[in-house]
Parts: structure tokens; sequence; C-alpha cells
């Protein structure tokens, strides 16, 4: 699937919580974790990775991949784990109500 | 990303880098995410490299995989990237500024006393200074609350041989004249006549009020609304003995008749009469006189008193047309007044014909001397604040001294310079706002204080003039004199900062932490310090010019007070009593005044009572035409212009005025006994100066004395106006010229002022229904003339003892820091022998030294200076040597003890610890 509005960025925050990594890696992350069922689009991603560097949810520093080359690593910032926590537990709410309304058969 | 794509947009970027500009913020944005991108792409190429892809399908692969084209995806990230810069740069700034407010407050919590030295300075210089401003801008910035204030003008008609009597040429109008001006003047498009009255409410509260005769023009020009009702008819207030109505004014509506919904139509009380209210004016308006409570018709007057062209007591106010310029306004004014004085010929007049003058409203809403008083205690308050801006500029420099080593090593550490220098600022800008918000209290205190006094009723300016629009007492602490404040705290707090910022931030590390400080530290040392004296002798400069300056008002105060007034009016209390018209006939006045008298006179405590009909120095007494000889005879040669006052038998020995020739009035002189009158020293002077005026025939225009009139005695003189002589008076008894106004005088032996309440109960026991008020002791009448002077020397003094303890304190401070920094000399001189007085006279000579420029710096200021203030000086010159020597000596004096505990210090240098330590 394509990713749900609005909920992209939870999931780069907690790719992030696993360790600190680049644009890359954190879509090769998502797609694997979610085995294939969700697809990212690569200009998204990064604008997401702009917009919570400047919300001061994520922080950025250059480094140097594993094979030389030279990328933006982001890592998680304390207000960042609090953001992922928080949108987890709304985004779980949200779909269990969803889930209770879809699953009511007829009796 | 191809080399191609990266020098397209990088060109600009490549010069910025060729010339080593640092990149601006979007383009390093835009490169970093560039940068970012080309990773991100390698790095799937390579991923897919890895799962067994060639390199050229890979590229193909991750491009299709990117959606759009590269140059939609890099400009989207452009975007994106650009945004985060900007705001993350905002917030950082933002994060740096409050970081330095912390720390500055920090800083300056930490050395409590310097910064409530600065704090306390500012707010006392600043919050003095935005008083006298706020009473600057209400009383003469502020355009005058009516439409189109620039086209008012104020008329008045103009004596040539006035200015003797009441101090100014200008006389109010009578009503045939203004009807005659009206009629042939064509510059004004509009004019109103009013009159300032003291009316009494009768009825069930007797009540004294102020209040305005006016026209139906008045409320129309000054653009004045009506809340309840409406304005005077034109047609029916324009013959005399118009109806009886009355416009009031919202404070007496509401204070009097409870804001009664229906008072329009409903009938009061004035004066024994009938009046029908027909309007209550919007709130805010007091009349042209300041304190008008009610409004009647001017024209409620009888057609023969409306057309005694003699009886000048009304104003004129006229609206310029708006094609006429003030200077044609004024011509025409001249012009139209020949023609009303040819109408009405003064055939009394000796210095020339009357004639009529016209002058901006604006000119004339405060008395021309409180206006100079006013700009020069803004001057002086303003040399004040630069006093107080100086001694904070030392203070500031010492600091920046003393921080030099702070800043030197943090600029050795990586800080920019730009970054020190803001921080600086911040502590002064800090420093300045909290000067700022304590000087708000200070200004309202001020305000508040200003506001109560009011020269400008002291100074008897209602006489003809009548305009009191603009009194003390509308001066508010208002949002311009904010702005001030706040604008005068920003001024002093980037001026006195910025310059000791630079001089911080500019030391090198090494020259600062070099101990015995060579070269260049030593010359920035010394520098700073022969800033930190030049400070310290243009303040004691100032200070001494406003010495000179308050010397000089003090000591023409004290010649104004010991002027012989010609009475004594200690232990004595004064009231007022109007006998409303129509309530009792002009011959049973005599009985009841004698009973006034004599009942007060029985009073405990009394030694005397006795009225007369104006207070002296009061400044408002009638005149009267006076002429030698048996029968008055208008004859310009021979008729002269005399004070004139109706008293009581025993009202010159109530006032303790001595007897000089002949007797005084007795109850034998009564209305069917010879006419007698008595005059004072100075008219004897001048009417019979070789012989004796006993036993002489005069005549009088008024008091029916115009004839057969004998003079019996002749008095002391009496002051009517402090700051001038005294000029010829007749007095005439009450037996013989009754009159419905008195002032009763009552001598005590001592407490006056507990009478007050016995005066008024016994007045009332015999005239239950009249007004006794305006109850004063006769000191307080005296003290009311010279108020103006008073509050000139007194803030005026008040402004120079703050200046000189400030440059005193200045001056120990510098003194104080020369010890310091000379402590290694003073050890090397103790060492060698020099004892103790030696050393302390080292530091005494340069103490004397800083003050003896000061001195003279001051002296030439003062003498340029004080010229400004000789129309205010009274029996003294500005340049009186007695008062320059004074000052001089006080101010060397102080500014020596300031010397003096640095000296005592400097004398328990111990010269072995001075040595090591330097």
């Amino acid at each position: 699937m394509a990713v749900l509005k609005g909920t992209l960025d939870v999931l780069v925050l907690k790719a992030l919580s696993w360790s600190p990594m680049h644009g890359f890696e954190i879509l090769t992350w998502i797609e694997e974790r979610s085995t294939g069922r969700v697809v990212v689009e690569d200009a998204a991603l990064l604008q997401s990775l702009h917009r919570m560097e400047e919300r001061g949810h994520v922080e950025s520093e250059w480094g140097v991949t594993k094979n030389s080359r030279r990328a933006r690593y982001y890592k998680l910032t304390a207000a960042g784990r609090a953001q992922l926590r928080a949108e987890t537990a709304r985004l779980l709410d949200d779909a269990d109500a969803l889930i209770t309304v879809l699953e009511t058969k007829r009796t | 990303m191809s080399g191609a794509d990266r020098s397209t947009r990088g060109v600009r970027a490549g010069v910025r880098r060729l010339l080593r500009l640092p990149l601006t913020t979007t383009a390093r944005a835009r490169r970093d995410a560039d940068d970012e991108l080309e990773g991100y792409l390698d790095a799937r190429v390579q991923w897919l490299v890895d799962r067994g892809m060639s390199p050229e399908d890979a590229r193909a692969e991750t491009m299709r995989r990117l959606g759009s084209s590269p140059e939609v995806v890099r400009s989207q990230l452009h975007r994106s990237a650009e945004q985060r810069e900007r705001r993350m740069q905002l917030s950082e700034r933002l994060d740096d500024v409050w970081q330095d407010v912390r720390y500055a407050a920090r800083g300056l919590v930490r050395r409590p006393g310097f910064t409530i030295t600065i704090a306390l300075t500012l707010a006392v210089g600043i919050g003095a200074t935005t008083s006298i401003f706020s009473a600057v801008n209400t009383l003469i910035l502020r355009p005058l609350p009516f439409p189109r204030p620039n086209e008012l003008m104020k008329l008045t008609l103009v004596v040539p041989d006035q200015p003797a009597f009441r101090g100014t040429d200008q006389m109010a109008w009578s009503y045939p004249k203004y009807v005659k001006f009206r009629d042939v003047q064509p510059a004004f498009s509009d004019l109103t006549l009013y009159s300032a009255v003291a009316i009494t409410i009768t009825g069930d509260d007797v009540e004294r009020v102020r209040g305005e005769s006016i026209d139906s023009h008045y409320l129309p020009i000054l653009g004045v609304t009506i809340q309840r009702g409406r304005n005077f008819d034109a047609a029916e207030v324009a013959q005399p003995d118009a109806p009886r109505q009355v416009i009031i004014s919202d404070a007496l509506w509401k204070r009097r008749y409870n804001a009664d919904p229906s008072i329009v139509g409903k009938t009061i009380e004035i004066d024994a009469e009938a009046f029908r209210v027909i309007g209550v004016l919007s709130p805010g308006f007091n009349g042209l006189s300041g304190s008008a409570e009610l409004f009647v018709p001017i024209t409620i007057a009888s057609a023969q008193q409306l057309a005694s062209s003699g009886s000048h007591s009304y104003s004129l106010l006229g609206r310029r047309k708006a094609n006429v310029t003030v200077a044609q306004a004024q011509a025409a004014t001249v012009l139209a007044g020949g023609q009303v004085s040819a109408a009405f010929p003064d055939r009394m007049a000796t210095a020339g014909q009357w004639s009529a003058k016209a002058q901006p409203l604006d000119d004339a809403r405060v008395a021309p001397i409180v206006e100079r008083s006013l700009w020069i205690l803004f001057c002086a308050v303003g040399l004040v604040l630069l006093v107080a801006c100086l001694n904070i500029a030392g203070l500031l420099l010492g600091r920046a001294s003393a921080r030099g080593r702070e800043m030197a090593v943090r600029l050795a550490l990586g800080a920019r310079r730009g970054r020190l220098v803001r921080l600086l600022i911040t502590e002064s800008l800090l420093l300045a706002l909290i000067g700022a918000a304590a000087s708000v209290f200070v200004a309202l205190l001020g305000t508040r204080l200003l506001s109560a006094v009011n020269p400008t009723a002291a100074l008897g300016v209602r006489g003809p003039e009548g305009l009191v629009v603009v009194s003390f007492d509308t001066i508010r602490f208002d949002g311009a004199a904010l702005a001030f404040t706040l604008g005068a705290a920003l001024v002093v707090g980037l001026i006195f900062g910025v310059v000791p910022a630079f001089f911080a931030t500019r030391s090198s590390l090494a020259a600062v932490l070099k101990d015995d400080g060579r070269d260049g530290s030593r010359r920035r040392g010394l520098a700073r310090m022969t800033a930190r004296r030049g400070l310290v002798v243009i303040e004691i400069a100032l200070a001494l010019v406003l010495l000179v300056g308050s010397g000089l008002m003090i000591r023409s105060l004290a010649n104004l007070l010991s002027v012989d007034l010609g009475f004594d009016g200690k232990n004595v209390i004064t009231a007022r009593l109007s006998v409303p018209p129509g309530t009792t006939t002009s011959d049973s006045l005599p009985a009841m005044y004698r009973e006034i008298t004599a009942r007060l006179g029985a009073l405990p405590g009394v030694t005397s009572a006795s009225m007369t009909d104006c207070a002296p120095l009061a400044g408002r007494c009638s005149i009267s035409t006076f002429i030698l000889g048996d029968v008055l005879i208008p004859d310009p040669a021979r008729l002269t212009p005399v004070g004139i006052h109706r008293v009581t038998p025993d009202w010159f020995s109530t006032m303790r005025v001595p007897l000089r020739q002949g007797r005084m009035f007795t109850e034998g002189d009564r209305i069917n006994t010879p006419k007698v009158v008595i005059v004072n020293e100075t008219a004897a002077r001048r009417y019979w100066p070789n012989s004796s005026p006993i036993g002489q025939r005069v005549a009088l225009g008024q008091g029916g004395m115009d004839s057969g009139t004998t003079v019996i005695g002749v008095v002391g003189d009496i002051r009517q106006r402090v700051d001038s002589l005294p000029i010829p008076e007749v007095y005439i008894s009450y037996n013989q010229a009754p009159r419905s106004a008195a002032l009763v005088f009552v001598r005590t032996e001592n407490n006056p002022s507990s009478l007050g309440a016995a005066v008024r109960r016994t007045i009332h026991e015999i005239a239950p229904r009249y007004p006794v008020y305006d109850i004063q002791l006769m000191s307080s009448r005296t003290a009311v003339a010279t108020t103006q002077a008073r509050f000139s020397a007194v803030l005026l003094g008040l402004f120079a003892a703050v200046a000189l303890s400030l440059a005193v304190i200045g001056t120990y401070g510098v003194m104080a820091l020369t010890v310091e920094q000379r402590t290694r000399e003073i050890g090397i001189r103790m060492a060698l022998g020099a004892d103790q007085s030696t050393v302390q006279r080292m530091v005494v000579v340069e103490g004397a030294r800083l003050t003896i420029a000061g001195a003279i710096l001051g002296l030439g200021g003062a003498l340029m200076l004080t010229r400004v203030l000789s129309f205010l000086l009274f029996g003294v010159t500005p340049f009186d040597p007695a008062t320059y020597a004074t000052i001089v000596a006080i101010v060397s004096a102080s500014a020596l003890a300031a010397s003096w505990i640095p000296a005592r210090r400097a004398t328990r240098v111990n010269p072995t610890d001075a040595l090591r330590n330097g």
C-alpha cells in the first residue's frame, strides 16, 4: 500500500528509534519491517525528514556510509521520542476504533 | 547528479567561495539538499547493484522509482530545505538573544550595587524629565481640543496706560464695543463673547459655583456637543432681557441633580431667579475659564447694563476666515479696534487711545511667564539627565575596563566579536529597560505633584484674559510621555552602552593578560581613565551651571518674600461674603456689615474684625478716576487713575496698616454725613507733594464721591503686586458707599485656622442665606502671589542638588579608581620615604585639578546661560557675584570632599603589598 496520509512521520521516527540512519536506510527499514506492504515515495520521505528537523524532532549531521559516500544522518531527539510515543498511542487507538466498527458482524 | 547540474546552480556560490564569503542561507540549504538527494540515490543504486542488478539498470530503476523528474524533485527538496534552514536559524537567533538576556540578567544580579545605582539614576533622571515633559506637552505642545484650533484667535482691547495697575495692557470688552467691532471687522467668520461669572444656586442647598455667560455662538465655535436638550437659540438671546435659560455641565448634572433624566425643562433657582434648564453638555467641557459648571446667556442683563460702554467684562474669541492669514487678521483687528475706539472715545485716557489686538489662541493658552518657566525647567532637567547619563557612562566604562580580561579570553576562545558586542549591548539595554520601568513610577509621581500645583491661578491670569483652558490639573502621564520615557531610555542605553562595548572588545588577549601592562594596554587604560576624568569634569561643570541658576532663583525668591507688603497678614483669617442681587437693599448693607464685624469681633480669641472689597496682592482690585478739586470733570489733563477700595472703619487696624496723618473712618461717617476718603502715602506724595492732603477736596469716578469729598487721612502703602511699587490708592467707607461683595478679615491672637467654621456660623446668624466661601488664611493668599517664584526656585534647587550629588558620586568614583591604579606608584613613594600627608596631598591635588577644570568650564557655561533667567529674577542680576562666589565655593568643597575618602585610603596602602601586586 502507499503510505497512509499523516503516518509517514511516525514511521520515520519509529525507524530512527532503532538507531541513527540516513534517508535510504530509513526507507529500506520501513519497507522491510512492513514486509513490503508499505511503499514510501523518495521525495516524500526526504521532505518529511526536513520538516521534522525544522520542528526539532530529529537532528542531522553529515556522515560517511559504509560505502564511503557522504550522507546526511538523522537521529531522534528527546522531543522526537516523546512525539513518537504520543503519535503511536494515538494511531493505535484510532486504528482500534476503526477495527471495532469494521468488524461488527450482523447478528 | 551530474557535474553539469552542480555548475549551473553553483556559479554564484562559486564566486562567493572564491571571495571567501560565506554561502547565503539559501545557497547552503540548496547545496545540502542536492548532496542529500545525490547520496540517497547513490545508496539505492548501490543497494540494487548489491542485489545483482547491473549498474545501468540500477540507475534506470532508481530514476523510475523517483516518481517525478529529477528537476521537480530537486526543487521540492530545495523548498523544504530552505524553509528548514530559515526557521531553524531564526529560532537559533532567538535562543541566542534569550541566552544573552539571561546571561546579562545574571551578571546584573551578581552586582546589585552597580545595577541598583544605575537603575535609580536612570529612574530619577528619566522620570523627572518625563514629568516636566508631560507638563510641557499638555500645556504648550498638544493641540487645543477644538475643531481647527489654529483658526481660533483671542481678541482683546489694548489700553495704553494700564500696565502699572494690572501688569498688562490687555483689557476685556464691553458689550457696545463688541457690537461695534462685530459690525466692522472683516477677518473673522464667527465671533463669540463670553465671561466668567460666579453664581449662587439658591433654593434648598445654597451653593456657590463658577459659570460663564455666553452667547449662542460659543458652543458651536468650540465644537462642544450637547448630550441632552439644545443650545441657546440665536434669535431668543439676541435682545437684552433674554429669557432666563441655563445650560449645565455634565459634572454639575451628575453631582447636584443626580443625573436626573428629565432635567431638561426643569427650573432651577440662580441668584434668587428662576432659570429653565435647556441643555446638558457632554462630559469633559468646563468652559474656556476651566471651571464653569453652568452657562447663562449674556443677554439676560438689562438693556441698560448692556449699553454701558465702560463696563469691560467680556472676553472675545474669533474664528479666522479660511482665506485670511494670522497676520492679516491681526492687522484687520487693529484697524477695527481703531474704529471702535473712535466710536467710544476714552476722554480720560492719558497715554493715548485704546486699540484692539488679536492673538492665536494657541499662544494665549498659558501666561508667557509660565510657558518660559516650563521650557527653562525642561532644559534644566535635561541637564540633570545628562549628568546622570555621564555618571552611568563612567560606571559602564569602569566596568568595561574590569571585564577587558574576560572579553579577551572569550575572543581567544573563539567567540565572534559581533556576538560579544551584542552581549554587552544587551546588558546596557536591559539596564536601560529596568531604569525605564522604574522611571515610569517616578514620572507618575512627578506628574501628579506637578498637577497639584497651579501657578496659573496664582498669577491672576483670570483677569481680562480669562482663559484657563489648559490648566495644570490636566497634566497627565499619557501616551506621549510614556513614549518619551521609553525613547529616552533606549537612547541612553544605546549611546552609553555601545561605546564602552566597543572599547571592551578591542583588547587582545596577550596585552590584557600581561600584568604590568606595558604599551598597548596601558595606553588603553590611560585613554579610558582620561575619558572618565573628562566625564567628571563635564559633570562638575553642569552641576555648577544648575546650582548658579537655582541660587539666583532662590535669592530672587528671598527678595520677593522680604518685600514689605505694607500690612501684617499673620494670624488673620479671611472669607468671602456675597450678597445675591435682589435679596437686600443697599441701604441696609452698612447696618448688616456693622453687625457682622461686631459679632465676629466678639468671638473668643478675636482681636479685630473688618471688611474690604478686595484683598491685597490679588491683582484684581478696582480702578477709578480721580481728580483734585471739588467736582469730577472730564478734563484729560487733570484726571488720573487710582486704585479704589471700600473698607469698614477698622480694616486698617485689623491689617496693622499705619496711619500717617489725619484720622481713620469712624462709625460717624455715614451716608448722610460729609463724604470722606483716605489716601495712601504714594497718592499723598504724588498729588500733594508740598502740602498735606488733609482737608483737601477731591472727586472720584465711583462710589458716589464725584463731588464734595474731603481727604481725612493718609495711611501706609500696601502693595498690590509683590514685584512692583505701590500705586496711588484711595479708600472709601462701606458706610458711605455700600457694595454687596466683601471680604471678611478676622485677626486672632493665635491659631486663626481654627476659626473658619465659627466665622461662617457667625455670619449666617445674621445673614443665613448668603454664601460664605473661599475661607483662607491671609498668609495663604499672600503665598499664592509668590507661587510662581517658589515653584521655579524649588524645582531648580532640587535639580541642582541632584546634579551636584551625581557629580560628587562621579568624582568619588574617578578618584577611587585613580588611587587603585596608582597603588604601585604610591607604594614606591612610601617605600622611598614619603609620609602619609604627602600621599594624601597627591590625591587631593589630583582631585583639585578636576574640580578647577570643572569649575572654570561651569563658570563659563553659567555666564552664558543664566541670562535666560533674567525675566524670572527679582532684585538680582544674572551675573550676581555673591551668588557665583558662593556656588563655586560649594562645588569646590563638595568635589574636594569626594576626594577625601580615596585620599585616606591611599595613606593606608602597604608599600610591600603594593610593590608585590602592582
